[in-house]
């Protein structure tokens, strides 16, 4: 009798943890408003998470909210109720779920989204940020605040873009006393940047794992599901003690040999956003054969921190200038290249395969050029499908099904005779 | 003529080039009339091989390319470089290579201008300058660096942020740092006294066009907005000498010519700040009966009426952007996009609005749905419009643009 095959590994008591930190976001939002407490509206690219809640705000990140309700298949109504409106084919998924799901009263199956009393735009590596907040500014009539982030063309950031910012933080901060009527407390904040940086080591050793063999995380499909407490949650108790969960169930793994893809044959680094829509129907795509992603750049659109940056709880201002910087899409094509490239080195990739979003031109244009690069100037096998993030109707699954089963497939054949090159792009 | 290298190397060209300029461009001083200007600026506009960049670098000079919708030229000019104002490869450019790096769902000009650079067509360019106004843009130099390795290439961040009083001193920083580029490049070193002679010079041009639209908006029988626009756009072509010389020939023209006045709708031309239509769209909107009293074709000489010349003029040129008044779909609003259409159609007398759009330009694209809102509040017609550069059959846009008209008209 043939042995049976090994089943994936799935974390147990992490995934457990993160449900309820999940729930209790989404009610505390749902009971905020009102006398409770205000609600600011922030993006999750160089988010201000840590000094608005020192205010007392509660936080909604509509890209978190819209995610949720593709992965749980309710986009399409707040996306065509969107275009009733006007909102053409071509414009963002997440920009039309929000402004659909407000139109059309805030529920969602995991709770109601409170209107904003405040947005807070973090202009960092996306230029529909400024759009969708404008058009919620003219809805709401409520202060925005327009963090304007540099984009980053050196590997460093320079000395101007932190005064430009720290600048921009005070005279938020000075905002946030106005409308509020409280103090700013620095203590406090360093207290909170302390508790994030604790989140922010404990995910880099989360997703540094990767570099196992076989690995014992799965960096794209798994990864991103552990993203919200480092992006929503930053700053909190919960946040700071959840990765230390996580961490020891992963260590587990690796001591009892119990992996998300238990037969590894392929370790892929994946860029681009996921088709939340069809999100476990992608997975099972890879799962089928032996693929896992081993590194990902989708889970650091929050920040980098797994490039060396963690929030200095000593350089409160200065720091989150930088983390604001530190957005994954806010990095230039010859960052993001370099980036890239090194994680196929250090984590021993055989492939890329490049997801590109119809309706998000940050992440995707030029992403056939660097599928270009990589297999003409570097030899790495990539390849490159299209759907979108938000919106189902793309997703076309026979079609992107037969193009990475023939990926893999020559990617098969090709480890039998030509030994795959792992280079720096 | 002979076609250059890189010409014959192209395999998207749908035509040959055809014009060949002088190095003085003695074309365009001889160019006495406004039919005579606009014949040479179509002729140039429909070459989709620089024309006359290639004349201006032919005797040694540099020239840096420009990507809409704002770039300090005046900088540029002040270092001894000829700033072009790109707007893709327009009509005759077919996209063979670009598709392909960009994706799909991108706007006509990403992809042209890059086809435009794969094909060997801006080999005259030393540098070139993609200001971050939208995603598209701003991924584009990224690309770019590839595809024009012996050129310098800059990704321009503009403030978003118009109210912070670090603003004005990160752009004067942005400015350095493009500084820094351009003279790699091959620039002149900074000199702030030729920056003041670049600025005055450019405040002249300025003053010229903004003559030139205020005819248009208060004498609209007096010249075409095809003219105007022809006008307007070898401003960003030509060395802005020759330009200036040209306006005030049209300048004189204009006083003398009598104001013709149609059965025409006054109207507001909206969204068509970065990639241009085409001539012949341009053509239809007046040929189905509107004037167009206000538009944001080609932003570039209206960001400013002028710039202060004296004191630190780096700083000046940087406040002057921050503290403008322009409210289009790339630049954050500093008051509500409700507001500031209504703003515009009293101020232009408008008597309705059309959108002109690029296909995939998401910034026109969110505001018309803010617009077109404020609008109905008002009950201000309007009609939405989407093109790209190589549209040709417009019997659909002229049917909807002729019972636009009809509807005014008649109402």
């Amino acid at each position: 009798m043939a042995a049976a095959k090994p089943e994936p590994a799935f974390l147990t008591t992490a995934r457990d943890r993160q449900r309820e930190m999940v729930e209790q976001y989404y009610s505390d939002l749902a009971s905020a408003g009102g006398p409770k407490r205000p609600v600011a509206y922030m993006l999750v690219g160089g988010n201000l998470t840590e000094i608005v809640r020192s205010f007392g705000f509660e936080v909604v990140f509509p890209e978190i909210v819209a995610l949720n309700c593709a992965i749980k298949h309710v986009s399409l109504p707040n996306i065509l109720h969107a275009e009733s409106q006007g909102y053409g084919l071509d414009v963002c998924g997440y920009v039309k779920n929000d402004l659909g799901l407000q139109e059309l009263g805030g529920q969602t199956p995991f709770g109601r989204i409170p209107p904003p009393d405040l947005l807070v735009c973090s202009f960092s590596g996306c230029y529909v940020y400024v759009k969708w907040w404008e058009a919620l500014a003219e809805k709401y009539g409520c202060p925005l605040f327009m963090l304007d982030v540099p984009y980053m063309r050196d590997a460093e950031p320079q000395a101007e873009d932190i005064q430009y910012l720290v600048t921009q933080l005070n005279e938020f901060i000075a905002l946030l006393e106005k409308i509020t009527g409280r103090s700013f407390d620095l203590a406090e904040l360093r207290k909170t940047l302390a508790r994030s940086r604790k989140a922010e080591q404990g995910w880099v050793d989360y997703l540094a794992s990767g570099k196992h063999r076989p690995s014992p995380i799965e960096a794209y499909f798994e990864a991103v599901f552990y993203m919200f407490p480092i992006n929503v949650l930053r700053g909190t108790d919960v946040a700071a003690d959840f990765y230390a969960t996580v961490n020891e169930e992963v260590r587990a793994r690796i001591a009892e040999g119990h992996y998300p893809v238990p037969e590894e044959k392929f370790r892929l680094v994946v860029e681009g956003v996921p088709p939340y829509p069809s999100y476990r129907t992608f997975w099972d795509f890879f799962r089928k054969w032996g693929a896992v992603s081993v590194a990902a750049t989708y889970p650091k659109v929050g920040g980098l921190f797994d490039r060396g940056f963690l929030h200095d709880p000593a350089r409160p201002l200065e720091s989150i200038a930088e983390y604001s910087l530190g957005a994954y899409v806010n990095q230039s094509w010859p960052l993001r290249r370099q980036i890239i490239g090194e994680y196929i080195r250090d984590f021993e990739a055989d492939a890329v395969l490049i997801h590109g979003i119809k309706s998000c031109r940050s992440f995707t244009a030029g992403q056939g050029d660097l599928r270009d690069r990589l297999i003409h100037d570097h030899g790495i096998p990539t390849l490159y499908i299209e759907s979108d993030h938000e919106d189902p109707r793309y997703f076309a699954p026979a079609q992107i099904k037969n193009r990475m089963d023939a990926f893999f497939e020559s990617l098969d054949r090709r480890r039998g005779s030509v030994p795959l090159p792992v280079v720096n792009a | 003529m002979a076609a250059s290298p890189a010409l014959e190397s192209s395999a998207s060209l749908d035509s040959p080039p055809s014009l060949e300029l002088s190095d003085s461009f003695e074309e365009f001083r001889r160019a006495a009339s406004i039919d005579a200007i606009t014949r040479l600026a179509r002729e140039v506009l429909l070459d989709p091989t620089y024309p006359t960049v290639r004349a201006w670098t032919r005797a040694g000079r540099g020239a840096v390319g420009c990507f809409p919708v704002y770039t300090p030229q005046e900088l540029i000019h002040s270092m001894g470089l000829l700033p072009v104002s790109l707007h893709g490869g327009g009509e005759s450019v077919e996209i063979s290579h670009a598709d392909a790096p960009l994706g799909s769902f991108l706007c006509s000009i990403s992809k042209s201008t890059l086809e435009l650079a794969m094909t060997g067509l801006m080999a005259p360019f030393r540098a070139f300058v993609f200001p971050y106004i939208c995603d598209v843009s701003r991924n584009l130099e990224g690309i770019f660096s590839r595809a024009v390795p012996n050129a310098t290439t800059h990704m321009l961040h503009l403030p978003q942020n118009f109210q912070s009083k670090a603003s004005v001193p990160f752009l004067v920083a942005e400015y350095r740092r493009l500084i820094a580029k351009l003279e790699k490049a091959g620039g002149e070193p900074y000199r702030p006294e030729r920056l003041v002679e670049s600025i005055e010079l450019f405040n002249r041009q300025r003053a010229e066009i903004a003559q030139l639209t205020a005819t248009q908006r208060a004498e609209p029988g007096k010249l075409t907005l095809t003219e105007s626009y022809l006008i307007r756009r070898l401003g960003g072509l030509l060395p802005r000498e020759v330009h200036l010389e040209l306006l005030g020939r049209v300048r004189k023209e204009l006083g003398a010519r009598p104001n013709r006045r149609k059965d025409a709708i006054r109207v507001l031309l909206v969204g068509s700040f970065c990639e241009q239509p085409t001539l012949d769209l341009i053509d239809l909107i007046e040929q189905v009966g509107c004037y167009v009293v206000d538009d944001e074709l080609l932003q570039l000489h209206r960001w400013y009426d002028r710039v202060e010349p004296s004191g630190d003029p780096l700083e000046n040129l940087a406040a002057t952007y921050v503290r403008s008044p322009v409210d289009i779909g790339v630049r954050a609003a500093p008051t509500t996009k409700a507001a500031a259409i209504r703003q515009r159609v009293d101020a232009a007398d408008a008597q309705g609005v059309i959108f002109l759009t690029a296909k995939f330009c998401e910034p026109a694209l969110e505001d018309v749905v803010l617009y077109r809102k404020a609008l109905d509040e008002r009950k201000i017609p309007y009609l939405h419009l989407e093109f790209e550069e190589r549209s040709a059959a417009y019997e659909q846009s002229r049917l909807q643009l002729e019972t636009f008209v009809e509807s005014i008209l008649f109402d």
